[in-house]
């Protein structure tokens, strides 16, 4: 347990952010591109232009929407026991999403993901325990006409137990998709009653615009009772300020923007702070989400999420490294790190390389790793009389040793974390053992685990029933030759 | 001296100073000629050489582009058509239909300009007919398309198929992170870069400048 999280504003400067948000949610106001979204803040009151589309939401409306947040949400997943809920079981930790690519982890060349991939990422992530939610890698190249989602939610659910979340582009492929879910469950209702595919959309296109196709998905989802949340995405330098306060200042009115739709078309729907709020390297305009502003960023929403009593996190502990090196560790590792410290609960982290355009299956390993490192920190130090060890401490004395206690080996297994992947043999032992990098122990271990066969897989008769609804579809098998 | 203060005023990102220097140094009678190419194109050029060994971010750039423009609409009366170097040619650009990604599409758009093109951005979602429709009646030279999904990437080739059944001279430029050369290739693009710097090359390139 963090006893006292890591903060970068204080109390005044939390609530001066608030303020300054809704002054521009009044007097500057959103671009909103969907119809039915104007009508929804018409009907409640803001003041919505038909010329321009600009909704200018009042600060009243965003304080009584505020009433009706609730700090709890629910990842649900297709086995019960897979279910998280934040804040409770955070830090929550998720695969990032929808790379268009994958590095071959037999040429180690970048190529296009197809729904094997997917597949074989979802086996991996099932069986990898740092993961707590799989959100869907890539995307699937060999996608039939018409079957772009399905051939991703397809092979993701048939073959993990835990919760499955990505995105659709549009109005046809979601419905698809939930159909998908709903043959699953059974029957509608019974999908209903346990929701396992956890939606998410960038409905915010930054500065201050609202887009037609995410955000009607948003508007569906919400209006069905069915989960789904947003990540806000400014980028300072290019779609925000060049000022880490204000792009916080922004970010934050887009959240209470999105947050203000959700409550106004219904109150309590369940909410995430989620962001990915970067600086542009404006030595040439590249996107930096491994950049250590990323990381204090994060920190800073997380604080405003819990002056707004809602779950946060994001997009956090990505990085710009092309391959899995240092530069992948480190970043990875040092964003994660603070935005852990600083309280956030949810973190896409996992898997991806070149910004969000590659997965990798030795990444993947190694920030299962790092998520079972943020685990064991989050933990902390369970303070109690007995855990000082006073007795113990001078029974042995001075110069003793704690090697052969009872108490030694009754805590040994559960005080210290044993990495998979992070060597402590001696060098002469690594060299002899083939001077195995982390990357190559790490896809190892990814290899090791998808050469067995995936316990997860749907029964036989379930798949005939998927398979015969769906025509066409993709095998969506786990198959791993090496 | 005069013709170097404007190469100094460009550098120094000052728009107002290049347009006032310019009427100045028309005023004296000096060489329209030589205030365009050793004043603003040759701290153009400067910029540019900033910018690549990473001196100047791409914020002065931008502004150096401004400041460059100001100046040659000031110069412009005076230009015989023959000594418009100034204008490098004409593109039409935009973000496909279907995407919303604007930001590397921007970057484009401005470095393109920077380099003395003229660019008229459609901005995004743009479907095909607006494309052809712009290329038709800005006589576009190059039609530059960026996009972001690989849902949306099929739409270019529609695009250029659409320039070739309309009969459009202009050349094709793609780009965005999901789009290789192969792909470029395959739908029949004249150009491809991977980055804005490049895209700028590649114009040239294409126009044979
Ligand atoms: C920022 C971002 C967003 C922002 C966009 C803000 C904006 N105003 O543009 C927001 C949050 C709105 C967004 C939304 C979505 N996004 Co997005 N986004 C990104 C991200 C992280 C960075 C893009 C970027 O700005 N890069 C910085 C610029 C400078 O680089 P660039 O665009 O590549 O441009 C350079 C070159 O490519 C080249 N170039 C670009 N255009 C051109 C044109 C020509 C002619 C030439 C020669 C060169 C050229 O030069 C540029 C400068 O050097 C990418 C991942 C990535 N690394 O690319 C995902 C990414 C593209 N998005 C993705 C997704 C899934 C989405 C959403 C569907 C999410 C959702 N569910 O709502 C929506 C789709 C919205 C839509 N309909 O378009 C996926 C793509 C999946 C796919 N189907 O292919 C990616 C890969 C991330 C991921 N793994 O999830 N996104």
């Amino acid at each position: 347990m963090i006893k006292q999280f890591a903060n970068l504003l204080t109390q005044d400067e939390v609530v001066n952010v608030h303020e300054a948000s809704l002054e521009i949610l009044e007097n500057v106001g959103l671009l909103v591109r969907n119809e039915k979204a104007r009508q929804i803040f018409k009907r409640h009151g803001c003041q919505v232009d038909s010329q321009t589309a600009i909704v200018k939401i009042p600060r009243r409306i965003v304080e009584e929407c505020r009433k009706s947040f609730v700090p709890r949400y629910t990842f649900t997943a297709r086995d019960p026991k897979y279910d998280k809920v934040l804040p409770d079981d955070s830090p929550v930790i998720v695969t990032a999403s929808s790379a268009p690519n994958i590095i071959d982890p037999k040429t180690g060349e970048e190529r296009r993901a197809t729904s094997t991939d997917i597949a074989n990422i979802a086996h991996l992530i099932n069986e990898l325990p740092g993961y707590d939610v799989f959100s869907i890698s890539t995307l699937a190249e060999d996608a039939p006409e018409g079957q772009f989602s399905l051939s991703r939610f397809y092979p993701a659910l048939k073959n993990c137990l835990k919760p499955v979340r990505s995105n659709t582009p549009n109005m046809h492929d979601l419905k698809q998709v939930l159909e998908l879910g709903a043959l699953i469950a059974g029957s509608e209702e019974a999908y209903r009653e346990r929701p396992f595919i956890n939606h998410h959309y960038c409905p915010v296109v930054s500065p201050l615009t609202m887009d037609v196709e995410s955000t009607e998905a948003v508007i569906y989802l919400v209006e069905q009772g069915l989960p789904v949340y947003g990540t806000i995405v400014p980028n300072a330098g290019m779609t925000a300020p060049m000022s880490l306060l204000g792009t916080l200042v922004l970010g934050n009115a887009e959240f209470l923007a999105l947050a203000t739709l959700i409550q106004l078309i219904r109150p309590g729907a369940p909410l995430i702070y989620a962001v990915l709020s970067t600086v542009a390297d404006m030595r040439s305009g590249a996107y930096a989400p491994g950049a250590i502003e990323t990381a204090i960023l994060q920190v800073a929403h997380t604080q405003m999420a819990r002056f707004y009593n809602v779950p946060s996190g994001g997009y956090i502990g990505l990085t710009n490294a092309h391959v899995n090196d240092a530069q992948s560790g480190y970043e990875t590792g040092m964003l994660t790190t603070a935005a852990l410290l600083a309280g956030a609960d949810l973190f896409n982290m996992g898997g991806l390389l070149s910004s969000l355009m590659a997965f990798d299956y030795a990444k993947a390993v190694i920030d299962n790793e790092i998520a079972l490192m943020l685990k064991q920190l989050k933990c902390g130090i369970p303070f109690s009389k007995e855990e000082m060890c006073i007795d113990l401490i001078a029974e042995v004395g001075p110069g003793g040793t704690y090697m052969d206690k009872v108490h030694t080996l009754k805590n040994m297994r559960k005080v210290a974390l044993f990495p998979k992947v992070a060597t402590r043999e001696t060098r002469g032992r690594w060299e002899e053992d083939g001077r195995k990098d982390a990357h190559q122990r790490a896809l190892q271990e990814a290899i090791n685990i998808l050469k067995k066969e995936n316990p997860a897989v749907f029964p036989p008769e379930l798949d005939s029933k998927i398979r015969a609804h769906f025509p066409g579809l993709v095998p969506g098998e786990a198959v791993f030759n090496d | 001296m005069g013709v170097q203060s404007i190469f100094d005023a460009v550098i120094s990102l000052d728009s107002d100073k290049v347009v006032e220097l310019v009427k100045e140094e028309i005023g004296k009678g000096t060489d329209v000629s030589s205030i365009l190419e050793q004043g603003l194109i040759a701290a153009m050029d400067e910029v540019g050489k900033r910018f690549s060994e990473g001196q100047f971010f791409v914020p002065e750039m931008l502004l150096a582009a401004q400041a460059m423009k100001a100046g040659i609409d000031v110069l412009r009366p005076y230009l015989i058509r023959s000594d418009s170097k100034s204008k490098k040619g004409t593109v039409v650009i935009g973000t496909v239909k279907g995407d919303l990604h604007d930001i590397g599409k921007n970057l484009v758009a401005m470095m393109l300009e920077g380099a003395g093109f003229e660019v008229h951005d459609l901005g995004v979602d743009v479907d095909t007919d607006t494309f052809v429709n712009a290329a038709k009646e800005k006589n576009a030279d190059i039609v530059a398309m960026s996009a972001l999904l690989t849902t949306t990437m099929p739409t270019m080739e529609e695009v250029i198929k659409a320039i070739k059944e309309n009969q459009l001279k202009c050349k094709t430029m793609v780009g965005g992170a999901p789009v290789t050369q192969a792909f470029a290739s395959r739908i029949g693009a004249d150009g491809y870069s991977e980055d804005a710097p490049g895209a700028v090359e590649k114009a040239r390139e294409l126009l044979g400048l």
